[in-house]
């Protein structure tokens, strides 16, 4: 699982229109508004990576969305994450490695 | 993990991220913050990938990086992170991560054909000395070489180049960076006469007026590009402007786009040179006080490698290698260089393209006189959709903008200027229209060269990492240079050979003819990332070359290696970087590295070990060696005055270079660590901090000299985030040569160029010397004419469309790390063409069609993209280079900048058919 905190700027205006918006999104929690700033703060909870990105991708094409980006990141019981520990963390086996692939060459 | 758990540290990420972004919380929200954060151990860090150096919080937890965030404490990125920086501990646990020492064996011996098998630390060290040794032996100081990187930390850096100029005796060492901004320096030194920019990333605040030369900054130096666009939404009178040879994402950001022909930079900034006189807006006051101005040769070649024998050319890039020594002027050039067209000029000065010598104003008048509307438009024109009517009209636009007295401007550029045929030229002439108008080194008014890798600047160019150079604006050529240096190290004069070494490109071509038979391989990615790979990969993989590679992740040069050694990443080892405003960021190490991978720092010293000074220190032999003081082809034994200082020829490199009686005062562990590890020292395990030692070591060399670095104890205290140099009295740099902001500037100057090299030149008219005596000109910079040159080679009938390449947002120069991240690698899994649709349809091809993109050097597959992000004008196509499974750079042309050696990778001609 990933948390992101994202930061979403809007014209003021319109906040509580992409506020709602983003309510509906799946995944995504509003937490907190700035009404003179233009600013919304969203939690954003997503099982792959890609669907963190995809998830990302869609705040940013919201009607009214100046601008979008996380600015917190979690990710310790990220299951790819921990693949990579269990295959990378311990030394290698001594004997013919199996990581290097053969070379593009024309 | 529990519904609970969930909710708990949503809420506090929340609350933290609101925090970050300047919203006032209830003390019940902050509280939330805090209490979810306790169990993490945070630490400030900066970011692993591009030159903007945003600064990075990292947390971490049971011996692993757990969460990220942007800093709000750093200046640079107040919080904010690109979509790569954000990735910053992701890329430390990839699934293929090396972890242990793999060599090339065949019946347990190291074998040049063998398979790739895991060996000791000390199985590799024992392969790596011996095929060192017969390396040395065989071919002297100069036989063996390293591909460095403006991703080392300072300290690695500094280390390397070390072992290499005071202990081998070679200045053997070049980083990529050489690839990416040599260029910039060239231009710094011929200009300035010292490296680096004046300004620093508040001029984005402080101007109204930036202009993007080649530099696609939403994607290449995105945080940045965020303070650009904050500051245009901000100040509706805030113009930005985007000068590219294709649409790209930042032109939607521009208020002006200007679509040019590959090389017309160089025409159109002579247009814009010669606006500023015939409107008569130059700042005499500060030209008169200030500046003074020159030229040099235009018969500098292009940068290949002379071949009129053919022995190491393809025979289908034969009629383009020609050029190098000998070429007809197309209609363009002959008008911008008062030339004939067809005239065919011998490329006499490529042994000395840099040399230049001053001119005065009516000659630099007239130089610029050829220049006018019409014939600039006629050149740069790079959009056939567009009208000239609408063209003409942007360019004097482009002219009103830089000539209102009103405006302050900012001029961004990186590789669009610098990976050029006349990379120096263009940076020199972006100066020349700032310092026309007097609209530099003030805030918000400057020509800004931004760098593409973390610590281009820190490393490759403060510490020197370059063959022609040595620490803080120091050059090889310069003798007292050299001797401030071998004091500084304690080594015997003439230790350090007076020979310029290899540039990057040179090592390769020493690699093809055999002049070189041992490299090592530091933090770059070497026959991934330079052009005209094929020729590179069959060199190294000749059968008596023994490469190292010290890598993290198995990208195309770890498969063209002999030996592969693991490194440490980023947050697993001590380090600091250095951005391109000039500021220095150091980290702790957070984690320690997985596996038996270990820094390359460590690398460095454990290698320096297995060898002696007597190893080195006698009489070497050196073709082509040639200075005052010195025996042809000969390097003195300094082995009489090394035993006067103390040393015996017994004594390892280790001892005498890095382990020295100064340096293990600094005693590992440090309060400093705050009780973290430290991978380097303890392996060592001599009780020395290494990391603070080397720095240590290394900042006397820019005090006093403009250049001034604070102590080590400093950058790492809670309260700073990093320093921009020169730090003097405790306070950090701001902007360089005015003497309102810089301690440098004698008082009463207004402004002082004070850098100290090439200060001392001939005099002459547009063509020649004509008075070869040097003339000093201290506290003075150049403003250079230099001519429209046509590029090498151009779309022709058979090859008939215009290449570039380049980064993507997503991914980091050659992919071996970003492509770890699966959501990094699947938003952009594959590199595309991005071709126009007419161009397209007329090869019969739609998007992703499946193709071959060709030149005379080399071919790919590739699928076909007429939508997305770029935009490409009919006749030019554009493909990233992150993807080893489409290897650009088997297309790309390896012509370059004579004066920077820096390569052209923004264009060359390619014919594109179906698959
Ligand atoms: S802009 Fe550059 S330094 Fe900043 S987060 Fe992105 S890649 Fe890192």
């Amino acid at each position: 699982m990933n948390l992101s905190g994202i930061v979403v700027i809007c014209q003021p205006p319109k906040l509580s229109a992409v506020s709602k918006a983003l309510s509906e999104l799946p995944g995504v929690e509003v937490h907190f508004e700035d009404r003179d700033q233009g600013k919304i703060i969203v939690v954003q909870e997503a099982l792959s990576i890609a669907a963190e990105m995809n998830g990302l991708r869609r705040i940013k094409a919201l009607p009214g969305v100046v601008l979008a980006d996380m600015m917190y990141h979690y990710f310790e019981d990220d299951p790819e994450i921990l693949e990579g520990l269990t295959k990378s963390r311990g030394k290698q086996p001594m004997g013919e490695s199996d990581v290097i692939p053969p070379l593009p060459i024309r | 993990m529990t519904v609970s758990r969930r909710n708990f540290l949503k809420a506090g990420i929340a609350a933290s991220t609101a925090s970050m972004a300047g919203l006032t919380l209830t003390p019940a929200a902050l509280s939330a913050a805090q209490e979810t954060e306790k169990e993490w151990q945070w630490d400030k860090g900066v970011c692993r990938f591009c030159g903007t150096g945003c600064g990075l919080m990292l947390a971490t937890r049971n011996g692993r990086v757990v969460a990220q965030k942007g800093d709000v404490e750093n200046s640079v990125n107040r919080g904010w992170q690109c979509v790569k920086g954000y990735f910053n501990a992701k890329i430390m646990y990839g699934q293929d991560r090396l972890t242990q020492p793999l060599m090339r064996m065949k019946d347990g011996k190291f074998h040049k054909e063998g398979n790739f098998i895991a060996v000791s630390w000390e199985q590799a060290f024992d392969e790596m000395e011996r095929q060192f040794r017969r390396a040395y032996a065989e071919k002297g100081p100069e036989g063996v070489a390293c591909f460095g990187s403006g991703q080392w930390t300072v300290q690695e850096g500094y280390a390397m180049n070390k072992l290499f100029k005071a202990g081998f005796r070679a200045n053997m060492v070049d980083p990529n960076a050489r690839n990416c901004m040599a260029s910039a320096v060239a231009g710094f030194y011929s200009t300035f006469g010292t490296d680096e920019p004046a300004g620093n990333y508040m001029d984005i605040e402080h101007t109204d007026t930036m202009v993007l030369w080649g530099a696609n900054m939403a994607e290449m130096h995105t945080v940045l590009w965020a303070r650009v666009m904050n500051r245009r939404l901000a100040n509706p009178n805030v113009r930005v402007v985007n000068l590219s040879t294709f649409r790209n994402m930042s032109s939607d950001g521009a208020d002006l786009e200007i679509i040019f022909k590959p090389n017309s930079d160089l025409a159109i900034l002579n247009y814009l040179a010669r606006e500023v006189i015939a409107r008569d807006a130059v700042n005499w006051d500060f030209v008169n006080k200030h500046t003074i101005f020159a030229t040099g040769p235009y018969d500098i070649g292009y940068g290949l490698r002379a071949d009129p024998e053919g022995k190491w050319t393809f025979p289908e890039e034969a009629d383009v290698v020609a050029k190098e020594l000998k070429v007809a002027l197309d209609k363009h050039e002959a008008i911008g260089q008062r030339r004939q067209e067809g005239e065919v000029v011998e490329q006499n000065s490529r042994g000395n393209p840099g040399a230049h010598w001053s001119i005065s104003f009516e000659d630099y008048k007239k130089a610029l006189e050829p220049y006018t509307l019409e014939f600039v438009a006629e050149v740069a024109k790079g959009d056939d959709s567009e009208s000239i009517e609408e063209f003409k009209r942007k360019l004097r636009e482009l002219a009103d903008l830089f000539v209102d007295q009103q405006r302050k401007v900012v001029s961004f550029w990186t590789m669009g200027i610098n990976q050029h045929t006349r990379g120096t030229w263009a940076n020199e002439q972006i100066y020349a229209v700032h310092l026309l108008l007097g609209k530099q080194s003030q805030p918000g008014n400057g020509a800004f060269s931004l760098t593409g890798q973390p610590s281009a600047c820190g490393t490759a160019r403060e510490v020197g990492t370059f063959a022609h150079r040595l620490p803080a604006d120091r050059v090889i050529p310069n003798p007292a240079h050299r001797q401030y240096t071998e004091e500084q190290w304690k080594v015997p004069a003439k230790t350090i050979s007076p020979k310029v070494g290899s540039f990057y490109a040179k090592i390769m071509r020493d690699l093809q003819d055999g002049s070189v038979k041992w490299a090592w391989v530091q933090v770059n990615n070497p026959w991934h990332t330079h052009p005209n790979a094929n020729h590179w990969i069959a060199a190294a993989r000749k059968s008596d070359n023994f490469i190292v590679v010290s890598e993290a992740y198995p990208g195309i040069s770890a498969k063209v290696a002999d030996l592969i050694l693991p490194v440490a990443m980023i947050f697993e080892k001590y380090g600091a970087y250095g951005n391109a405003e000039r500021r220095t960021q150091h980290w702790r190490e957070m984690v320690p590295p997985p596996g038996n991978a270990k820094g390359d720092l460590w690398q460095v010293l454990e290698f320096s070990k297995r060898f002696t000074v007597g190893d080195f220190w006698g009489e070497q032999t050196v073709p082509g060696l040639k200075a005052a003081g010195y025996e042809d082809n000969k390097l003195p034994s300094v082995l009489a005055d090394a035993e006067a200082m103390g040393y015996k020829p017994t004594d390892s490199l280790y001892k005498v270079l890095f382990a020295t009686p100064d340096n293990m005062q600094y005693k590992w562990p440090d309060p400093v660590a705050k009780g973290g590890g430290n991978h380097t020292s303890e392996a060592l395990g001599d009780g020395w901090f290494v990391e603070k030692a080397l720095w240590q070591e290394y900042v006397p060399f820019g005090r006093g000299i403009g250049k001034d670095l604070a102590d080590y104890d400093v950058y790492l205290r809670d309260d700073v985030r990093g320093l921009r140099w020169p730090v003097v009295d405790g306070k950090e740099g701001t902007w360089r040569f005015n003497e309102e902001y810089d301690p440098y500037v004698t008082k009463g100057a207004g402004f002082e160029f004070y850098g100290k090299l090439l200060k001392a030149i001939p005099s002459g008219d547009l063509d020649k010397v004509t008075n070869p005596e040097p003339v000093g000109l201290p506290g003075k910079a150049k403003i250079f004419f230099r001519p429209y040159s046509a590029p090498v080679e151009q779309p022709d009938e058979n090859y008939n469309l215009w290449f570039s390449t380049g980064r993507v947002l997503e991914h980091w120069h050659s992919g071996t790390m970003t492509r770890r991240v699966p959501e990094l690698h699947r938003s952009v899994p594959a590199a595309v063409l991005w071709i126009h649709p007419d161009d397209a349809r007329e090869r019969g091809l739609q998007r992703n069609d499946l193709v071959w993109l060709e030149s005379r050097r080399g071919k790919v597959q590739i699928r076909v993209e007429t939508g997305g992000r770029n935009t490409m004008p009919k006749g030019t196509v554009y493909a990233p280079f992150f993807d080893e499974g489409v290897f650009i750079n088997k297309v790309c042309i390896d012509s370059a900048c004579p004066i920077s050696k820096e390569s052209d990778y923004k264009k060359c001609a390619v014919k594109v058919y179906k698959a």
